[in-house]
């Protein structure tokens, strides 16, 4: 793999990094922590552009509305942070937990994530509840787009050449909202087999707010519209999350592996699901 | 290419293919603690610690390591002269074939500079991508706490010294 490989750029400034991947002479590629890079069997890459040590990427900073995620920030930091807090910053912390082991979470970026996508990428439903944002950049120019938006037309379509991820921005999530991730796999380690997470907000007595992604148990993470629609408005009942449980179970495309057959991950599925929504709307009463 | 490198607190130029792993480069200068295991991130036999943060060589293009420090096992300690660590794994029988240690112990070792006083958990934490197949894990873990407490005595010795 990586056979015409001959060479590495070390930009420090997003803007060199750019100029490096706008070059019509060589093809180029970014790497960061490098995971899905070494495994890609690709042979055409001749030169690589490494933008770990680009300090505006590596950072993740909190404020009263946001929190704000550099792209090669790994994602052991966003575990291990304290400054993470609140419904979308403890949801993050306990993803990034869940990713891989220490030696991997060291090497994983946030942002590796959203510009290679895998089935199996934890960070990628959580980032679609949480209604985050991206931030790419072309040098100086930048543009921020809704993640759902990046993953639903493909990074590598939707991104220019010379174009990269810089940041990631979350909302944050006051009081009323609870947040809930599940991931099912055969071991800690082991890729997932299925990830769902879950926001929920509560005003009164109805949700007020529903967001539901899944990934992993398909082929690419995906934001369930309709069980959002079923949930909002209404009381939250064990009753209503068993029926958009079922829903959800039923309308998913499930993925083929060898770990487990269609069906019952479909059934998993069902009680992840359930039980996500439960957990969320425990949390958005404390 | 050249990648210029610290390994061990001593400096290096290697010549490296661009697409080599860190992990083949580190063997082929010498380092012969760090071993291949799984070659996909899986196993952790091939952890080195890379500017203080351990991470799977295997899957770490060398080329990611220009201007880093790097730490292997040999940096540690040696049999005249091991690291607590080192010490506590020989001593508690954490090993048996012995090819996951050195990968065990550079993780074990990031947990230490980071937590000098870690609870079971935080072992189990910082353990969980290094896997063991024959000696298992409850020997491991007790050694990283006697190790903790031991480095904690030295360096209050050596406080109480100066």
């Amino acid at each position: 793999m990586l056979k015409k490989l001959t060479r590495f750029y070390y930009p420090e400034t997003i803007e060199d990094a750019c100029k490096y991947l706008g070059s019509k002479d060589e093809k180029t590629a970014v790497i960061a922590g490098g995971t899905s890079e070494a495994l890609r069997q690709d042979n055409s890459i001749e030169a690589l552009v490494d933008i770990s040590r680009v300090k505006e990427l590596n950072h993740i900073r909190v404020d009263s509305s946001s929190i704000r995620i550099g792209a090669a920030t790994p994602v052991q930091n966003i575990y291990k942070s304290t400054d993470l807090k609140g419904p979308a910053g403890e949801l993050l912390k306990t993803v990034a937990g869940k990713i891989g082991s220490t030696l991997l979470r060291n090497s994983i970026t946030a942002g590796g994530n959203l510009a290679a996508v895998f089935p199996w990428s934890d960070l990628l439903p959580a980032w679609l509840v949480l209604d985050a944002e991206v931030v790419l950049r072309k040098g100086k120019p930048k543009r921020t787009v809704p993640v759902e938006n990046l993953l639903n037309e493909k990074p590598a379509k939707f991104m220019a050449p010379d174009e990269i991820i810089a940041e990631i921005i979350v909302p944050t999530a006051g009081k009323g909202t609870g947040t809930s991730f599940c991931k099912f796999a055969k071991t800690a380690n082991d890729y997932s087999m299925i990830t769902v997470a879950a926001l929920i907000s509560i005003k009164g007595d109805s949700i007020v707010k529903a967001r539901l992604a899944l990934n992993a148990v398909t082929i690419a993470p995906v934001r369930c519209h309709e069980a959002e629609k079923m949930l909002e408005g209404k009381k939250p009942t064990a009753q209503l999350f068993a029926e958009v449980a079922t829903a959800v179970a039923e309308k998913t495309e499930v993925r083929k592996d060898f770990r487990a057959s269609k069906e019952y991950k479909r059934e998993v599925l069902e009680v992840l699901v359930r039980r996500s929504l439960e957990e969320a709307c425990v949390r958005a009463g404390k | 290419m050249k990648i210029n490198t610290t390994i061990n607190g001593k400096k290096h130029c290697l010549d490296v293919k661009a697409n080599a792993m860190l992990v083949d480069v580190l063997r082929a200068a010498g380092f012969k603690s760090v071993k291949f295991g799984c070659g996909e991130g899986m196993c952790g036999c091939c952890a080195v610690m890379i500017n203080g943060k351990p991470r799977n060589s295997c899957i770490t293009l060398a080329g990611l390591a220009e201007g880093a420090e790097i730490l292997t096992v040999e940096g540690m300690g040696n049999p005249e002269n091991p690291h607590a660590l080192q010490q506590a794994f020989a001593e508690s029988g954490s090993t048996q074939c012995g090819y996951c240690n050195p990968g065990s112990l550079i993780a074990a070792k990031a947990l230490l500079d980071s937590n000098p006083n870690p609870t079971a958990d935080d072992v189990k934490d910082a353990l969980d991508g290094n896997l063991c197949r024959c000696t298992g894990y409850v020997k491991r873990i007790d050694a990283v706490l006697t190790a903790a407490k031991a480095v904690k005595k030295t360096s209050k010795t050596v406080r109480g010294k100066k």
